[in-house]
């Protein structure tokens, strides 16, 4: 997302309260997601910031008819172990907006701009007049502090009301609850439960309880005690960049001169690129490379886009992607229901668009679904391991999966379309730079390198699933036969001895003989499933 | 080189208990049975206009006993069973009597469920397998189609028919008064004289036309017969046509449209037969009928209306398609005795035009008799193919 450089931190509250829709509180339904989400993915992030493997405790409530036309008052509350927040920080963290730990550059963290939980106090605010209630426990404390934190609009500032000190037996932690007006849709695509559910797929680390309106409360324990790394970050590369964004992200750097900039503010930048831009004659000389950054106008940065444009750079390296993994993917996706069998792949780093890469594949059958035999495949999409729940046919995954042939693995599939079953197919897209469609984030932009390489990974996949699915077949193919054979063959013989009035003895003989040739059939078919059985086998040993 | 269907059908209970022991032989011996059927296809038939009609060549299809063949050989020597047992006691059925006959048997025992079949195509198949593996016509199994066309007319004709229980029967057709006679699905049980000379056999493509010659006097004025063929003609229409040519030697002509459908379905499988029912062509074509009409040159002679094909009719499209194919590869069309037919398909194919025998109606709309009066002119000055 372009960030525009003319909204001035006083102005910024008051922007992005007037322009709620823009990220994600466009409908009564979305805000409570919206609001889960923001604070599900700060927990998540500060945990793995910290090397916390995170516990996570979830309650959203009906507390009664709301303010607004058709809405309900939802109370969503959102406990975690992570490391809690300095009393100071908290009118920050919770009431202002573009404060950031995280501020936007080159990392895999899921929350980018500080943004997400400043916008969910100002919702809870418009509609209730109720800011966020935290509670908030560093491990240096000895006692929490509780408090209400309110957005000042017209001053982009957090305001604290009612802070006390209470006693809170966690270790360090942090609670955060907004009561606001909604309303709760449980299940379907755009469901809470759907997004738990993929939060947990592609965080194999996570435990969480969750308590959702009226039902029994669930819990879903951690696959995997691995906290995942989070890789250091890495510069924008100059080929990603349009004009605009350019020029803003020099914004973020002060007063130091043009070349040190351009070293220090890009990937793949450095000394001998910075000569190339001057010999390659299209404007950039020493006098501009030495300028002060805010001397710099609209011209210059004009002439150091287009030479950049024009020269050939190197790809940005891949170190700065984070993997779920196979291992941990394949212990996960069986937390999504009872699993018939499944297929993972996770795709080496790569570049598309100069942007690096990392595209990982889950696809698993569902027991409990098999009847759902004409039903679209349930498409779980994840951007930097943040589920995706809206728009979903414009996305670069959806029209990965679509251009995928998968009648060719044994799946069911209408022309150009998702394909047909009880099946669940997750696509993971992490990179430090994605690059959506609309300001909400909720569907990838689809660039024919980032498609090509996403239908790459399904490919693969179906090709490991294709082997359980025609195991099954030969399965089913065995069974039929068998009972074929213990159908027929009496029929078949006793016809025969009726027509030709023969004796008993030959009636047994036949019968015999009969059931040797079938079974012979049978033996033949009996050892293709032992071979394709055998042959899964061997793909689920390379995928331990 | 003719077989003597009578000898045929009397030897098919004990051709049936012979391969019944050989199946029975192989199974004892842990030996795959297998049976051999003639291809019916294009590609198997042979034309040779000394003989008249297409014959099979010598491809065979094999089905050999295995897993997936067991439930439809079980289904033919259940069925054969039903068969045999009709033979022997002279009852006769239709195809979709024998379907139900086959589901009757199989709800009065549990064990024979498997076979049971689900729609009526299931049990047609299992009786033309039956008819595949004897080589036997389907009449020979004593299942009689109820096969439409045939109606026919005549001042002369004399038919005797011998009954199931040896009787026969004499129709003098000169008294059904306007009714026509119907050789249903025995011609093999009729045999013909005559009561005055015949000069020829007029096959009529439709059976109105050739109703509405006989009401305007056709059969009063000339010693004819004259068959209503109804669309592409049944086995009935074509075991009758080779009886009335085989015992009373009559010129045949057949009139019907000017298209590539009545060209290549109707009027090929009339006299020559058809490549799905190779092994019956014999009984069932009558090599000596000519094309009477409508011809390409009648239309400008006798200035009849035509039209042309339509080319978002799907139908008149595929007959095309396929007059083109039968151009390159039916043997028929190829053999230089019928140029005459293949000059005619190729015209439609160039030209793209069509006209119907009713449009002679149009040639003199006073008088009812002019197309009469333009069939004899044409059977006269030998204007057919
Ligand atoms: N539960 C938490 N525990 C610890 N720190 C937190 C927690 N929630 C938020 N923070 C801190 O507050 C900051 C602001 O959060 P906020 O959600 O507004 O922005 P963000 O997560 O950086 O970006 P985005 O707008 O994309 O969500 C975070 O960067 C993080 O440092
Ligand atoms: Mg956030």
């Amino acid at each position: 997302m372009a960030r525009d450089n003319k909204i001035t931190t006083s102005s910024t509250a008051e922007y992005f309260s007037k322009n709620l829709q823009q990220v994600g509180f466009s409908s009564l339904t979305k805000a409570v997601l919206t609001t889960l989400k923001e604070a599900v993915d700060n927990a998540l992030d500060a945990c793995e910031e910290h090397g916390i493997l995170p516990d996570l405790k979830i309650i959203i409530e009906r507390l009664g008819a709301g303010t607004m036309k058709n809405s309900e008052r939802i109370r969503v509350r959102v406990e975690d172990n992570g490391p809690g927040i300095e009393a100071d920080d908290l009118p920050k963290v919770f009431g202002e907006y573009l404060a950031s730990s995280k501020f936007g550059r080159g990392r895999c963290t899921r929350g980018q701009q500080g943004i997400g939980i400043s916008a969910a106090t100002t919702w809870a605010q418009l509609t209730c007049a109720m800011g966020a209630r935290v509670i908030s426990k560093t491990k240096a404390q000895r006692k929490a502090v509780s408090a209400i934190i309110e957005v000042d609009i017209k001053n982009n500032r957090g305001n604290m009301k009612q802070r006390e000190t209470i006693d809170w037996d966690r270790v360090h932690g942090t609670l955060v609850e907004f009561t606001f007006d909604g309303r709760v849709q449980v299940n379907g695509e755009a469901g809470i439960l759907n997004y738990l559910l993929g939060t947990s797929l592609v965080n194999p680390h996570l435990s969480m309880e969750y308590k959702l309106v009226d039902q029994e409360p669930q819990s879903i324990e951690r696959v995997s005690s691995v906290i995942p790394a989070i890789p250091e970050a890495i510069e924008p590369h100059p080929h990603t960049m349009k004009l605009g964004e350019f020029m803003a992200h020099s914004h973020l750097y002060g007063k130091i001169k043009v070349d040190a900039w351009l070293k220090k503010a890009f990937s793949r930048v450095g000394d001998s690129v910075l000569e190339e831009m001057i010999k390659s004659g299209q404007g950039v000389n020493r006098t501009l490379l030495s300028k002060s950054l805010d001397q710099a106008n609209e011209k210059d940065f004009l002439t150091l886009f287009t030479t950049l444009q024009n020269m050939v750079l190197k790809a940005p390296p891949t170190s700065s992607v984070l993997s779920i993994g196979e291992d941990s993917l394949s212990k996960s996706i069986k937390r999504l229901g009872k699993v018939d069998f499944f297929s993972v792949v996770s795709r080496s780093p790569t570049i598309c668009d100069f942007k690096p890469v990392q595209i990982e594949v889950a696809i698993a059958r569902l027991e409990e679904r098999v009847t759902e035999v004409d039903a679209p495949a349930q498409v779980l999409r994840f951007a930097n391991r943040v589920p995706l729940q809206f728009d979903k046919s414009a996305c670069a995954i959806v029209q990965a999966i679509t251009s995928v042939n998968w009648r060719s693995y044994g799946l069911a599939q209408p022309k150009e379309s998702l394909p047909l079953g009880p099946y669940i197919m997750a696509v993971s897209v992490v990179s430090p730079f994605i690059k959506f469609k609309n300001a909400s984030k909720e569907t990838i932009d689809a660039s024919d390198e980032l498609v090509e390489e996403i239908r790459r990974a399904l490919m693969q996949a179906g090709q490991k699933l294709s082997r359980y699915i025609k195991a099954e077949s030969k399965a089913a193919e065995l069974e039929e036969k068998t009972r074929y054979i213990e159908q027929f063959g009496p029929i078949l013989v006793e016809g025969l001895v009726r027509i030709t009035k023969a004796k008993d003895d030959q009636k047994k003989r036949a019968t015999d003989g009969l059931m040797k040739i079938l079974g012979r059939d049978a033996t033949e078919t009996k050892n293709e499933v032992a071979v394709a059985a055998k042959r899964l086998e061997e793909v689920s040993g390379e995928e331990r | 080189m003719r077989r003597d269907r009578s000898a045929i059908k009397n030897s098919i209970p004990a051709i049936s208990r012979e391969l019944c022991a050989k199946l029975l032989g192989d199974l004892e011996k842990a030996k795959r049975p297998i049976l051999y059927a003639t291809k019916c296809a294009l590609d198997n038939a042979i034309y040779n206009h000394k003989v008249g009609y297409l014959t099979p060549g010598d491809k065979k299809v094999a089905t050999e006993l295995n897993v997936s063949s067991v439930k439809k050989m079980s289904r033919a020597i259940f069925m054969l069973e039903v068969i045999l047992r009709n033979i022997d006691s002279g009852a006769v059925n239709t195809k979709r009597e024998l379907y139900y006959i086959g589901k009757g048997e199989i709800k009065g025992s549990s064990k024979l469920k498997p076979l049971d079949f689900q729609d009526q195509d299931e049990s047609d198949e299992t009786i033309d397998f039956v008819c595949e593996i004897l080589e036997c016509y389907r009449e020979d199994l004593n299942c009689y189609a109820n096969d439409r066309g045939g109606q026919t007319y005549s001042q002369q004709l004399i038919v005797t028919e011998t009954l199931a229980d040896g009787e026969q029967a004499v129709i003098e057709l000169s008294k059904l008064g306007t009714s026509p006679f119907m050789p249903k699905n025995r011609p093999q049980n009729l045999s013909l004289s005559v009561s005055k000379k015949i000069d020829f056999c007029l096959i009529v493509e439709s059976e109105g036309t050739a109703n509405t010659l006989v009401a305007n006097g056709f059969t009063k004025r000339h010693n004819a017969i004259v068959v209503g063929a109804q669309g592409v003609p049944s086995n009935s229409v074509r075991g009758w046509c080779k009886l009335i040519q085989e015992q009373l030697k009559v010129p045949l002509y057949f009139f019907g449209d000017l298209d590539a459908y009545t060209m290549q379905n109707i009027y090929r499988t009339l006299k020559a037969g058809s490549a799905a029912s190779l092994i019956r062509n014999q009984d069932y074509s009558a090599p000596e009928v000519k094309f009477l009409g409508v011809l390409p040159q009648d239309i400008a002679k006798y200035d009849l209306f035509d039209y042309p094909v339509k080319e978002n009719d799907a139908q008149e499209v595929r007959a095309l398609k396929k007059a083109d194919d039968a151009l390159k590869n039916d043997p028929f069309f190829q053999d230089k005795r019928n140029k005459g037919s293949a000059e005619i398909l190729k015209w439609l194919l160039k030209n793209k035009r069509r006209c119907e025998q009713q449009a002679f109606f149009s040639v003199d709309p006073k008088d009812p008799t002019m197309p009469e009066k333009i069939i004899i002119d044409k059977i006269k000055s030998g204007s057919y193919v």
